[in-house]
């Protein structure tokens, strides 16, 4: 009968991490290349404590810089804990929408007042006029329905025209944010591309230059297995090549290791750029976005305001209603009287539509700033946590090669057989920490 | 990962001396590499695929939606439909490396296979003979005996940190942690230059360090002795999380639980 494995259990999750590309890269230890030496050691299983050797690295302060930067703007930003989060947004946007309506019920008051006052007096001058001319009749009348037509258009222009505003307002933001998602997109892709682009030419440099190295090394070191081959070596000369031999390894190793280093800050630097660049860009494209959605309004606020201005007050064509019995001339003198009324009332009309105009634009420009700022801010922080990140494992991934290359030489020298990093509890296994970490202090020198 | 969790990994251990015993049954993979194998291959574009679907899908629910809530409603959402698809397409396919896994180290006489990325020096590496059999016709044929017992001691470190007392401990943190950074996030806002904004992160950090070094790492410290004493008890040379061991192994888990309870 066949028992089933009993790893099923431990190893589901650690296999999980398969799928995402999340097991990081190996970290370059090749068993096949060991020749553990007789050691005081021997056949025993060490262990190394990784963070306390990755803390004592010469490279451990870009690692810290790097941690706190992606602390910092994990603080600040992104996701759930966004400073600026979809409720602070709503709250501010809900506040420039009171004051909006704020502005247009004034402006909606100012201009019924201003109505009623025209009424009353172009009333008055009529019935003056119908007066002095001995007709009473019907001068009060068509005064008040004059009035009455009046309010009835004003009112439904205004809303009509606010309501209309409002909806393409609304439309145009919504465009606006969907081309802000879309062109931050692209610039990280664009950058995210640079960048791989340049790893990928320092990796290759890298690659050509261990070559390099190998080769030219490649005749001593022939040399050196040549020896090793040979059975009747004594113990000192077997171990005198042996060391001659890990000198010749570790010597390519630091030459290669270091021009990684070098490499690795040239990466951050123009990590750097590219996120200067990408930022700069951004902004300047989501402020002429903006530029252009707050013109369109106001283009579109222009047009409502002469709508509204021409419309709003007295009827503008048709005349007066005259009362059957008055004559030519008289018909004549009120239909001037009206004409004179309504150029007043619309010229004064005018300068209160044109003081909310004015208040609505400057609420429609703080609006997007508003919906820029939120979209930059979120976007960038993503993206830029993102890139350290990347950054951040790449050279942690260095540093734990270079710690890796130090621990096994001195697990060679032991004849250690096998070791771990990351042990929850040692028990009987041999802790390499501080002699790796004397070794890996010595590369500050 | 858990505040405690965490923190255990970062302690330098100390070692007893005298419990050393014969290590060549030790195997690693390197799962990088068997994600390279055309099934996880094509499942992974499949996720890719269904991702980006379900990206625009999520994009068109969160358009206008300003509500913190709804926003967490729909993230939530979208999370699990994510998580049920990875489920679907890699469950099979793990199996089927479980097996192959087992299979190769039964063959090779390994009592435990670990992950490469904890194996600094040493072992077996069994990755290629894996890759082979998953590549090959046909399923893997599982082993007939269960693996030898193992020098290598394991515990699941998620399972120790539901003990009430560590959950609760860790509760109270994570609690603290939420509060601090929110306050933290409030000074940021009124921080007028860069000097300020490091003083407040600094600050948000060593509050968090102390709160850990008084509340969770006496936890720690315990909790890593008892590990050590059950270890020692059962003869094992070293214990490594769960989520660091492929096949084999001996699980104390439920030793250490029960000497922390």
């Amino acid at each position: 009968m066949t028992s089933p494995p009993r790893s099923n259990k431990g190893g589901a999750a650690s296999l999980w991490v398969l799928a995402f590309g999340l097991a990081a890269c190996s970290h370059g230890t090749t068993s096949s290349e060991v020749t553990a030496t007789p050691g005081p050691d021997n056949g025993k299983v060490g262990y190394v404590n990784m963070d306390a050797l990755v803390k004592v690295h010469p490279l451990y302060p870009q690692l810290a810089h790097l941690d706190d930067d992606v602390a910092a703007l994990e603080l600040r930003s992104v996701g759930p804990q966004i400073a600026r989060s979809g409720a602070d947004i709503a709250r501010q946007e809900a506040q420039l929408q009171r004051e909006l309506d704020e502005a247009a019920d004034r402006t909606k008051r100012a201009l019924g007042d201003k109505q009623q006052e025209y009424a009353k007096q172009e009333q008055a001058a009529i019935a003056a006029a119908l007066g002095a001319a001995g007709s009473q009749n019907g001068s009060g009348s068509i005064a008040a329905s004059v009035a009455a037509q009046a309010r009835v258009q004003a009112q439904r222009v205004t809303a009509a025209s606010q309501a209309n505003v409002d909806t393409y307002r609304r439309q145009l933001v919504d465009q606006e944010r969907t081309a802000a998602a879309t062109l931050d997109r692209a610039l990280g892709e664009r950058a995210a591309r640079e960048y791989r682009a340049r790893a990928d030419e320092l990796a290759r440099k890298e690659s050509d230059y261990a070559l390099s190295l190998a080769s030219a090394d490649a005749a001593e070191r022939l040399s050196l297995r040549t020896k090793l081959s040979n059975l009747a070596l004594d113990d000192a000369t077997r171990a005198e090549v042996t060391k001659a031999l890990a000198a010749l390894d570790r010597k390519e190793a630091d030459a290669v290791g270091a021009m990684r280093n070098r490499d690795q800050a040239t990466l951050a630097a123009f990590q750097v750029t590219l996120h200067a660049r990408v930022r700069r860009e951004l902004a300047q494209q989501i402020g002429s976005l903006q530029k252009r959605t707050v013109a369109k309004i106001n283009v579109r606020q222009q047009q409502a305001q002469s709508q509204i201005v021409g419309q709003v007050g007295l009827p503008p064509t048709g005349g007066v209603a005259v009362p059957p019995g008055v004559g030519p001339g008289m018909r004549q003198k009120l239909e001037t009287l009206h004409a004179r009324f309504q150029h007043d009332f619309d010229r004064d009309a005018s300068q209160t539509v044109a003081q909310f105009q004015r208040t609505r634009a400057e609420l429609t420009r703080r609006f997007h700033a508003l919906a820029g700022a939120d979209a930059a801010d979120r976007s960038g922080a993503e993206r830029q946590i993102d890139a350290l990140q990347k950054q951040r494992g790449d050279l942690y991934g260095e540093m734990v090669a270079q710690i890796n290359r130090e621990v096994k030489v001195i697990a060679q020298k032991r004849g250690i057989g096998v070791v771990v990093s990351n042990v929850v509890a040692p028990a009987g296994g041999v802790d390499l920490t501080s002699e790796a970490q004397k070794d890996i202090e010595s590369l500050h020198e | 990962m858990t505040a405690l969790a965490t923190v255990a990994f970062a302690i330098a251990a100390f070692a007893p001396a005298g419990l050393a015993a014969d290590v060549t049954d030790i195997g690693y993979v390197d799962q990088a590499a068997l994600s390279s194998i055309p099934s996880f291959l094509s499942a992974n574009r499949q996720l890719a695929a269904y991702k980006a679907q379900l990206d625009r899908q999520f994009a068109r629910q969160l358009r206008g939606v300003r509500d913190a809530g709804t926003q967490a409603r729909i993230g939530q959402q979208y999370q699990n439909r994510l998580a049920q698809r990875q489920r679907d397409l890699f469950g099979p396919l793990f199996q089927r490396a479980q097996v192959a896994i087992a299979s190769v180290a039964s063959s090779k006489n390994l009592s435990v296979v670990v992950d490469k990325r904890i194996v600094v020096f040493g072992g077996q590496d069994v990755t290629g003979s894996v890759e082979q059999l998953l590549s090959g016709p046909g399923d893997p044929i599982p082993p007939v005996s269960s693996p030898p017992p193992s020098s290598v001691g394991y515990v699941d470190q998620a399972q120790i940190d539901t003990i009430p007392r560590l959950k609760a401990a860790n509760d109270d943190f994570q609690k603290f942690q939420a509060a601090q950074q929110q306050q933290a996030q409030t000074k940021l806002r009124q921080a007028k230059n860069d000097a300020e904004r490091q003083a407040v992160l600094k600050n948000y950090q060593a509050t968090l360090a102390d709160r850990q070094k008084q509340t969770i790492q006496p936890l720690v410290d315990q909790t890593r002795d008892a590990i050590a004493d059950v270890a020692k008890k059962k003869g094992l040379l070293l214990v490594i999380d769960r989520s660091n061991l492929i096949y084999g192994g001996t699980d104390i888990t439920s030793d250490v639980t029960t000497a922390l309870k």
